[in-house]
C-alpha cells in the first residue's frame, strides 16, 4: 500500500487527470469556440457564420471602446476605494486582542452574503431612487430641495460594485496583516522611522500580498460585472458585462459578444499578469 | 552633578489583563554610568524585558521618570531616542537585504544612499560579516542574524544600546563565543550597554554591573563579584549560581558585621550579617555557597581554629557524591534533617574516589564564606 501510494506520489499528475479533462471539456473547448467564433460573421438570428472577418473587433476598439473604456475605469476606481476603505477596517479587525471580537468582526463581513447578490443589488435601487430612502431622508431634513437623480448613473454602479466586492478586499487583507509580526514596527520606529514611514516601509510591504490579492479579487469581477450595472446604472453606467450578455440574446450578435468576452479576458489577464510580477517582485529572489 | 547615561527614577508600570492589573514593573530606580555594561537578570516574568522597552520607548510608564544622558523621555517617541535595541528574535526586516536592513536607520537620518550604503559596510565588517550584505535575513544562519542585528543597532550609533536576550536563541557554544565577542565589541565601541537575560552566567561573564528582578522589583545592583559574593535577599542567593540555606536563630548581631547563631541542632556558629539583614533576632537562614564548603574525613584536626569562630566545623555523614569531572559534588547530611552540598575541586585524580558514601565527615567554613538573610 505504501509503495502504491509512494508511486502516486512520483507520478502524481494522474491525480489530476479528472479535473484536467473537465477543464478541456468545458473550459478550453468553449474558450476555443469563442475564438473562432469572434472572427466570424453574424448570420440570421445572431449566429456565427463564415466567411472569417475582423470586423467585430473594430467595433469593439471602435463604437464600443467608450464602454470597455468605462468599464476598466469603474472597475479600478472601485478597486481603489476598496481598498482605502478595506484596508484600515482589515487592520482594525486583525489588530483586535480578543480573538472573540475579531470572530464577530469577520461575521459581520461576509454576512451580506448570506442574503442573493440579486436582491441585495436591487436594495440599492430602493435607497438610491428619486423616491427612495436617501432622497427621502435628505428631503426631509431640508438638506436638498428636490431629489438628486441617483439611480441610473456612474455612482450608482460604483457604490453597487464597492458594496457587492468589498468583503474580497477586506478577507486576504485581513489575513496578511494577521500574519503580520508587530516585533518589526518596533524595529522601525527603534531604527528612527515615525508612523507613516513605518507604515510605508515595513507595513505595507509585508502585507503587499494581501493588497495585491484583494486587489485581483476585486477588479476581475468588476471588470466583468452586468447585474450590478444592469440594476443600478441605467444607459449610463452601461458596462462591457451588459453589452457581452445581450448579444446572447434573441436578435444578439455571437460573434461580436465573443469578440466583446474575448479583449475583456485579455484585460482580466493582464491585470493577472500584473497581480503575478508584483507579488513575484515583491517576494524577491 | 554627575549626569547618567541612563537614570531610571521610581519607575512603575501597570498592564491592563482581563479587568486587572498587573504590575510588571515596581518602583525601580537606578543610574547607569556612560560605557557600562549593565545586565538587568531575572526569570521570565519578571520585568525586565519591560524595562528595557520602557528605555526604548516602546511602553510609557505608569509613574516615574526615564533619563537619558540627562534628558527626560516623556512625550518623546520611540523614533526619537538616542538608544536602539537588538530584539529576542531580531526582527530584521524579511523583505529587504541585510544592507537595506542596515541602511535603513541611517536614511531615516536623512543619511544620503550611498554614504549609508559604505556605513553598513563598515558595520557588516565590525561584526565580521563583510559578504552577507545583499543577501535576505533568512537566508542567514542564527548566528549571522544575530550580528547583522547588532550591526543595524550599532551604526546608527545610539548613546545607549539595549539588547533584550540576543543570545537566547543560539545554540551553547555559539552562544559562550558571542558572549566573548559582544563583550570585546563593547569595549571596542565604548557604547553604554543595558544587557537583559536570564541567564545568571551570562551576566556573571560579561556585565560590569548586574541588577537582579523578581516580581517586578529590582532586588539588588551591584558588580558581579558582589551579587555573588553578597547577595542581599535570599532571592538573589538563589538565583545567582547554587546556594545551600541552613535555618538559624539569629542570637546576637555583632558590631563588627558578624552575628552569633544558633543552628536547629543547637549548636552556636559565626557568620557574618548581610547589611540588609533588617531582624535582630530570630529566624534568619544562612547562606554559602557549595565550594566554600570543606569537607574532610579526618576528624577533630581544625577544632582549635574552630573554637576561634572563624571556621566552623560541623560533623556530618555523606549521603551522596557526584563525580562532575572538574568537581566532585558532596551530599552530607548534617543531625537529622539538613543536607548540604559541597563541591570539591579535583585537583588530581585521587581525590575524587577519596571518600566513601555512608562515611563520617568534617565539614567545615570560614566565617566570611557565609551571609545571614532574612528568612
Amino acid at each position: 500500500m505504501a509503495f502504491r501510494l509512494r508511486r502516486l506520489r512520483e507520478n502524481g499528475s494522474l491525480l489530476a487527470l479528472p479535473t484536467v479533462a473537465w477543464l478541456v471539456v468545458f473550459f478550453v473547448l468553449p474558450l476555443a469556440v469563442v475564438l473562432v467564433f469572434s472572427f466570424m460573421s453574424r448570420g440570421r438570428g445572431g449566429v456565427a457564420i463564415l466567411p472569417f472577418t475582423i470586423e467585430h473587433y473594430e467595433r469593439t476598439f471602435g463604437v464600443f471602446f467608450i464602454i470597455l473604456r468605462r468599464s476598466i475605469g469603474l472597475a479600478a476606481l472601485t478597486t481603489v476605494i476598496c481598498l482605502l476603505l478595506g484596508y484600515p477596517l482589515a487592520f482594525f479587525i486583525s489588530t483586535r486582542r480578543r480573538r472573540v471580537l475579531r470572530q464577530i468582526a469577520l461575521f459581520l463581513v461576509i454576512l451580506p452574503f448570506w442574503t442573493n447578490f440579486l436582491i441585495r443589488t436591487y436594495a440599492w435601487r430602493i435607497l438610491l431612487g428619486e423616491e427612495g430612502t436617501i432622497n427621502g431622508v435628505l428631503l426631509s431634513l431640508g438638506l436638498i430641495g428636490e431629489p438628486l437623480s441617483l439611480l441610473n448613473t456612474q455612482l450608482a454602479v460604483v457604490i453597487g460594485l464597492i458594496y457587492g466586492f468589498l468583503p474580497f478586499m477586506v478577507l486576504p487583507i485581513y489575513a496578511s496583516v494577521e500574519r503580520f509580526n508587530f516585533r518589526y514596527v518596533d524595529a522601525a520606529h527603534d531604527l528612527g522611522a515615525n508612523d507613516i514611514r513605518t507604515f510605508l516601509r515595513v507595513v505595507l510591504p509585508l502585507t503587499l500580498p494581501g493588497v495585491l490579492a484583494g486587489c485581483a479579487l476585486v477588479f476581475i469581477p468588476s471588470v466583468g460585472a452586468f447585474v450590478t450595472p444592469d440594476l443600478l446604472g441605467g444607459a449610463k453606467g452601461l458596462m462591457i458585462g451588459n453589452l457581452i450578455n445581450k448579444q446572447f440574446g434573441g436578435s444578439g450578435n455571437m460573434p461580436l459578444g465573443s469578440a466583446l468576452s474575448i479583449v475583456m479576458m485579455a484585460v482580466v489577464m493582464l491585470s493577472l499578469l500584473v497581480y503575478i510580477f508584483a507579488n513575484r517582485r515583491e517576494a524577491g529572489d | 552633578m554627575t549626569t547618567y547615561d541612563v537614570e531610571l527614577i521610581d519607575i512603575v508600570k501597570d498592564f491592563e489583563s482581563g479587568g486587572g492589573r498587573v504590575r510588571a514593573v515596581d518602583k525601580v530606580s537606578v543610574q547607569i554610568a556612560d560605557g557600562e555594561f549593565f545586565a538587568l537578570l531575572g526569570p521570565s516574568g519578571c520585568g525586565k524585558t519591560t524595562t528595557l522597552r520602557l528605555i526604548a520607548g516602546f511602553e510609557q510608564p505608569t509613574a516615574g521618570k526615564v533619563l537619558i544622558r540627562g534628558i527626560a523621555m516623556e512625550g518623546i517617541p520611540a523614533y526619537h531616542r538616542p538608544v536602539n535595541t537588538v530584539f529576542q528574535d531580531y526582527a530584521l526586516f524579511p523583505h529587504m537585504t541585510v544592507e537595506r536592513n542596515i541602511m535603513f536607520g541611517l536614511q531615516m537620518e536623512g543619511v544620503g544612499k550611498k554614504e549609508a550604503l559604505k556605513r553598513a559596510q563598515e558595520a557588516l565588517e565590525m561584526v565580521r560579516l563583510p559578504d552577507v550584505g545583499t543577501r535576505k535575513p533568512h537566508q542567514l544562519s542564527g548566528g549571522q542574524r544575530q550580528r547583522v542585528a547588532l550591526a543595524r543597532a550599532l551604526v546608527k550609533q545610539p548613546a545607549v544600546l539595549l539588547l533584550d536576550e540576543p543570545l537566547g536563541a543560539l545554540d551553547l557554544k555559539l552562544r559562550k563565543n558571542m558572549q566573548y565577542e559582544l563583550k570585546a565589541l563593547q569595549r571596542d565601541v565604548g557604547i553604554t550597554f543595558i544587557y537583559v537575560t536570564h541567564d545568571q552566567e551570562e551576566a556573571i561573564t560579561m556585565a560590569d554591573r548586574i541588577a537582579v528582578m523578581n516580581d517586578g522589583l529590582m532586588l539588588q545592583i551591584g558588580t558581579p563579584r558582589e551579587i555573588y559574593e553578597h547577595p542581599g535577599t535570599h532571592f538573589v542567593a538563589d538565583f545567582i549560581g547554587e546556594t545551600n540555606f541552613i535555618p538559624a536563630t539569629l542570637l546576637e548581631r555583632g558590631a563588627d558585621g558578624i552575628g552569633s547563631l544558633r543552628l536547629t541542632d543547637d549548636t552556636v556558629i559565626q557568620a557574618r550579617l548581610s547589611h540588609t539583614l533588617q531582624r535582630s533576632s530570630g529566624s534568619v537562614t544562612v547562606a554559602i555557597r557549595p565550594e566554600r564548603i570543606g569537607i574532610s574525613s579526618i576528624h577533630n584536626a581544625l577544632r582549635g581554629a574552630a573554637d576561634s569562630g572563624d571556621v566552623t566545623m560541623l560533623d556530618a555523614l555523606l549521603v551522596d557524591s557526584q563525580y562532575i569531572g572538574t568537581d566532585t559534588r558532596y551530599t552530607v547530611r548534617i543531625g537529622d534533617a539538613l543536607n548540604l552540598v559541597a563541591r570539591v575541586q579535583n585537583i588530581s585524580e585521587r581525590d575524587s574516589a577519596a571518600l566513601a558514601i555512608g562515611e563520617p565527615v568534617t565539614v567545615s567554613w570560614h566565617r566570611s564564606s557565609t551571609t545571614v538573610l532574612d528568612r
